[in-house]
């Protein structure tokens, strides 16, 4: 039998706010534990929660910038179920009218766009941290530590329909997400450090029905790899059972990462009711379209605008999309070298490959100061225009990642440029040929390969600056003569 | 609507452990107060949950602005903590 | 005439003038402290010693004519769900039998500024659910005029500390009526003021969308005083208004509706003989009184159980005995979670905190929870649209008079009737007071309740001081002195 998978990815993206979402604690980053607390974030008795601000209007740009209809009058839902390191035990969250919905991301997918559907988007504060102490596995330990510095810190989840097929849709997702984050500067974005933070809801059904299988959640995928991983275990487990005349259980899963299996969490009792209820705390809070005008006014170039420019030097939506998910520098150098080159395919190479290669090796960040996009641009066109070689421009775009040098200092100085005068190398091709009569008999006797021998004389016996795809004609020509 | 109390889901729900005693008491008493409030649940309206503003007054939210104020030490923090250990509260094990 | 029984202006004109010291009035009430408290325990913490050098600085300051304002030096007893740094804050709970608060409720701030002296922390029912102060943990308090009968709640505590002069003023809450019952029944004025004028931070919450911190006094005036003195838009509290007071006719100009529901059966006739007394005497002073309908008060207990208990069921999801508080054994952390508030809350808690939490439970959170918002959208409405005819509303604040302790204890049902008139203000956000009219034969206290339209704060106690002035309430309790 056939099965179709289907994916909803959860989203929960950490925002680059100073202060908490509901308290002026400071967000830190630190193993220092409890010590960003206040009244609120730690639920003592009294306590009361005030959003930010700051965080509203980095949500706002989120659900304007994946095309949600923002909701007008948002309200935030008490969201009530008793966790240690939740302190209030109930997660300040939003519920039936969230901040944004019924969205779209547009994706690359098998270098081709395609458009995820987005559910919601909606606000709600972290929780604390939990360490289960004891033996050092989870599952016997003896107590547990908690940090409560992560409490409150402002978070945006970002819902999915069911719409996604594979799992490699699901990291192009989310490799997409993030860079918006990244571009709107509402994240750090570091999936190491757990700004981002996704689950995901897999189901298959019977590729002849119309109605989706039941839904497994899976958590504690940490990276894009065990994402990968973890659907894809999901989805074949799935199958197998389904194809042993197993019932799906709906049920959370965890991806075990040293195991790479999806593993039923022990569930809390009693099926989940949040009882949801608006908090009394928190009046209605109202996105009107003054407030929404500003915010729009502040959004910067999109992730997938940034690609559609990219596109039309001429760079296909592969290369579009991986330039577009690289630093803003590289992107600018990019369109910087490309205005004078012309030539969006050296370009590309040349940024992405000699260039980033070059300065891990020399282990730099950022480009130096002197380093500007016309020195790249000089090398491209030296190199087009046949005055250097390849190889060449290789060699001066190391020498001005250590030092404050033009190229064509550079290709001066070491002797780099090449001779383009047919005149001149006619006159060392005849030489060559003269002192190696023996060898000119050899390749007229079919040793073809010998005239690569005959080519690398003639360049040395130059010092290096003939251009060999001019030698190699001229010499062609002679030998037919 | 018959007021069938599940009291055992309902603590359990609220997270307070119930002796038999007190089950038999509370579901008693909350029959006879859910008895009283039935006159509300058989209301029709002509508005929905979603149109009332949850401030008595209507008001509309402030934002507050994105500045870090200190509030507690970390001894502060933790000074009220039944128990604690290396500056983090302790509690039982919290995975079954 | 005893200084204690002075007003608040009056004192203060006594310490400027230097006829009387703040450590002579401080001595004074801890000496009536002495007489009553083993009789009322009308407090759970008593704070003499830990004022004396306050006490000082506050004569000084009066010495050197540099006193910091009307409540310079002014002892004042504070509601024990309201958060004072450095000291237990206990709700009348088990479960914070040992909490001792880091950080003072905004309240507490504004009074510290006019150096406000706290002669200790008062009972109440616990998390102030109750309606008599016979839920706490630590006690009943009984009431200064007969102390065999309650002195009402949840600020009862506060209101008896005040009726034995053992505080020139206090601090309750007032979620349902507790600030307005208890001074009804302990011959008091009882003020709750327009919602989100007083800052909640601080204040232990019971309900959110319906507690307001306010005072219980011996005179309108001294409210007045106190509500100036903690008023205010607070950045910490999101449900806290910051608009401007709005003035109606509070002379001869003003019109008055009397709250037919509030005057049918249910209600004592020695309750509505008080309003009868008071309608007349404002027609005398040439006011218009007329009958108004506000037929949505019929449901307000409804309303207000399931709405309530919805919040509180949040609210005190946070007492679980992790950061602080009770904790008790338990295998896991949701074994001692469920242990900890099984012991730690009492039974009227845990009956609330059950009702909410089945009110918003699945399958039940529509005819419940979601029908008392929408019933209690509508009530607001009814209000708007009597405060298009008149000014005031008056009703009777309580339907009988104090009532025996123990009295109600046996059916929570009949104990919540106690709050039939107080709670409708509450569900508006009205501001609302009680003031003191009379004596039953069997000389225990009754009020009147007036209530205005949200802001008018300012005017309804001017209105409240004419009314006061008029009926002359002089009596005094007694039964306190051992
Ligand atoms: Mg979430
Ligand atoms: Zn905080």
């Amino acid at each position: 039998m056939q099965y179709n998978p289907t994916i909803g990815i959860e989203t929960h993206v950490e925002l680059k706010t100073n202060s908490k979402m509901f308290c002026r604690c400071k967000v830190v980053d630190t193993e220092e534990p409890n010590v960003s607390l206040c009244p609120t974030c730690l639920g003592l008795p009294g306590a009361l929660p005030v959003p930010n601000k700051k965080a509203i209007e980095f949500i706002t740009l989120l659900a304007l910038s994946t095309n949600c209809k923002i909701t007008k009058q948002g309200m935030f839902h008490r969201k009530n179920y008793f966790y240690p390191d939740l302190p209030k035990n109930y997660q300040i969250s939003q519920f039936d009218l969230p901040v944004g919905i019924n969205g779209s991301l547009k994706i690359v997918l098998n270098d081709q766009e395609a458009e995820v559907a987005i559910e919601r988007v909606h606000m709600e504060e972290d929780t604390g941290k939990s360490t289960h102490m004891g033996t050092g596995r989870i599952d016997s330990a003896t107590s547990t530590a908690l940090d409560f510095n992560r409490s409150g810190v402002p978070l945006v989840e970002i819902v999915t329909k069911p719409v996604l097929k594979t799992s490699l849709e699901a990291v192009a997702y989310i490799e997409e997400l993030r860079q918006l984050v990244l571009d709107l500067g509402i994240s750090e974005g570091k999936l190491e450090k757990g700004n981002l933070r996704f689950d995901a809801n897999i189901s298959v059904a019977n590729s002849e029905s119309d109605v989706l299988g039941t839904k497994v959640e899976i958590k504690n995928m940490n990276s894009l790899r065990s994402l990968e991983r973890a659907i894809d275990y999901e989805i074949e487990r799935q199958i197998k059972a389904l194809n042993n005349g197993e019932i799906i259980a709906q049920e959370t899963r965890h991806w075990d990462e040293g195991k790479e299996v999806t593993k039923p969490m022990r569930s809390k009792e009693g099926s989940a009711d949040y009882r949801y209820f608006s908090d009394p705390d928190i009046p209605n809070m109202v996105l009107d379209e003054e407030f929404v005008n500003i915010i729009k006014s502040k959004m910067p170039k999109l992730p997938y605008q940034k690609r559609l420019e990219l596109m039309q030097t001429g760079l296909s939506i592969g290369e579009a999309n991986i330039l577009s998910k690289s630093n803003d520098w590289i992107v600018k150098l990019f369109h910087d070298v490309y205005s004078t080159t012309k030539n969006s395919s050296s370009t590309y190479n040349w940024i992405t490959g000699e260039l980033q290669g070059q300065m891990r090796k020399v282990e730099i960040n950022e480009l130096p100061s002197w380093f500007k996009a016309d020195s790249l641009s000089e090398i491209i066109n030296l190199i087009e225009s046949n005055k250097i070689s390849f190889s060449s421009g290789k060699v001066i775009l190391a020498a001005l990642l250590v030092k404050n040098v033009t190229p064509y200092d550079v290709a001066k100085e070491q002797n780099l440029f090449q001779e383009n005068d047919s005149e001149k190398i006619l006159q060392i091709v005849k030489n060559v040929i003269t002192e190696n009569s023996e060898v000119v008999v050899r390749i007229k006797n079919g040793e073809d390969k010998l005239i690569g021998f005959l080519v690398g004389l003639i360049i040395k016996s130059s010092g290096g600056s003939i251009n060999p795809s001019i030698a190699k004609d001229l010499l062609s020509k002679e030998l037919e003569e | 609507m018959s007021n069938q109390f599940d009291i055992d889901n309902v603590s359990k729900l609220a997270s307070i452990e119930l002796e038999e005693t007190e089950k038999n008491k509370l579901s008693q008493d909350l029959s006879i107060i859910l008895e009283h409030v039935q006159a509300i649940s058989n209301l029709e309206f002509d508005i929905s949950v979603d149109e009332v503003f949850i401030h008595p007054l209507e008001k509309q939210l402030n934002l507050q602005e994105d500045v870090v104020e200190e509030f507690l030490t970390h001894e502060e923090a933790l000074s009220n903590a039944p128990e604690s250990k290396d500056g983090k509260f302790i509690v039982p094990p919290s995975m079954e | 005439m005893r200084i204690e029984n002075k007003s608040i202006r009056e004192i203060n004109s006594l310490f400027q003038k230097k006829e009387i010291k703040p450590s002579e009035l401080y001595k004074q009430v801890f000496e009536n402290t002495a007489q009553s408290e083993s009789v009322l325990h009308a407090h759970l913490k008593l704070f003499e010693e830990d004022n004396l050098n306050k006490v000082k600085l506050s004569d000084e300051r009066y010495i050197k004519n540099k006193s910091l304002g009307l409540l310079d030096g002014i002892p004042i007893a504070i509601k024990d769900n309201i958060n004072l740094k450095g000291y237990e804050t206990t709700c009348s709970s088990k479960m914070l039998s040992n909490y001792i608060s880091p950080y003072s409720a905004t309240v507490i701030n504004k009074l510290d500024e006019q150096q406000v002296l706290y002669t200790g922390k008062t009972n109440l029912d616990e998390f102030a659910m109750g309606s008599s102060t016979e839920n706490s943990a630590y006690g009943l308090t009984r009431n200064p005029w007969n102390t065999e009968c309650v002195p009402g709640g949840s600020s009862g505590g506060s209101a008896a500390s005040v009726a034995a002069r053992s505080s020139i003023a206090a601090l309750g809450s007032d979620t349902g009526g507790s600030i307005r019952q208890p001074a009804s029944f302990c011959g008091l004025v009882g003020f709750k003021p327009t919602y989100g004028t007083v800052s909640r931070f601080g204040l232990i919450a019971f309900a959110s969308s319906l507690d307001q911190i306010g005072p219980i006094t011996k005179y309108v005036d001294d409210t007045r005083i106190i509500y100036h003195s903690i008023r205010g838009f607070d950045p910490k509290d999101a449900t806290s208004v910051s608009d401007k007071p709005v003035i109606i006719p509070s002379n001869k100009t003003a019109k008055v509706g009397v709250i037919k529901e509030l005057m049918e059966e249910g209600v004592s006739e020695d309750a509505k003989n008080e309003v009868e007394k008071i309608i007349k005497l404002l027609k005398a002073q040439g006011i218009e009184v007329i009958e108004v309908s506000l037929p949505l008060i019929k449901l307000a207990i409804s309303i207000y159980y399931l709405i309530a208990p919805a919040e509180c069921s949040a609210n005190l999801a946070r007492f679980d005995g992790v950061r602080y508080g009770l904790r008790a054994d338990g295998k896991t952390s949701y074994e001692m979670m469920e242990r900890t508030r099984a012991q730690g809350f009492g039974s009227e808690v845990k009956r609330r905190i059950l009702l909410g939490t089945y009110a918003l439970s699945a399958g039940y959170f529509d005819a419940y929870y979601g029908k008392a918002l929408l019933a209690r959208k509508k009530m607001i409405d009814e209000f708007n649209q009597i405060f298009k005819q008149v000014d005031y509303l008056i009703s009777p604040t309580t339907p009988t008079q104090a009532f025996k302790a123990g009295e109600k204890t046996s059916n929570p049902l009949e104990m919540y009737m106690s709050d039939l008139c107080t709670i409708p203000a509450n569900l508006a956000g009205l501001p609302s007071i009680s003031i003191p009219t009379g004596l039953s034969k069997e000389k225990l206290p009754l009020g009147v309740q007036i209530i205005s339209k949200a802001l008018t704060d300012d005017s309804l106690l001017d209105f409240s001081e004419m009314i006061e002035k008029e009926v002359a309430f002089k009596e005094e309790p007694s039964d306190w002195i051992k």
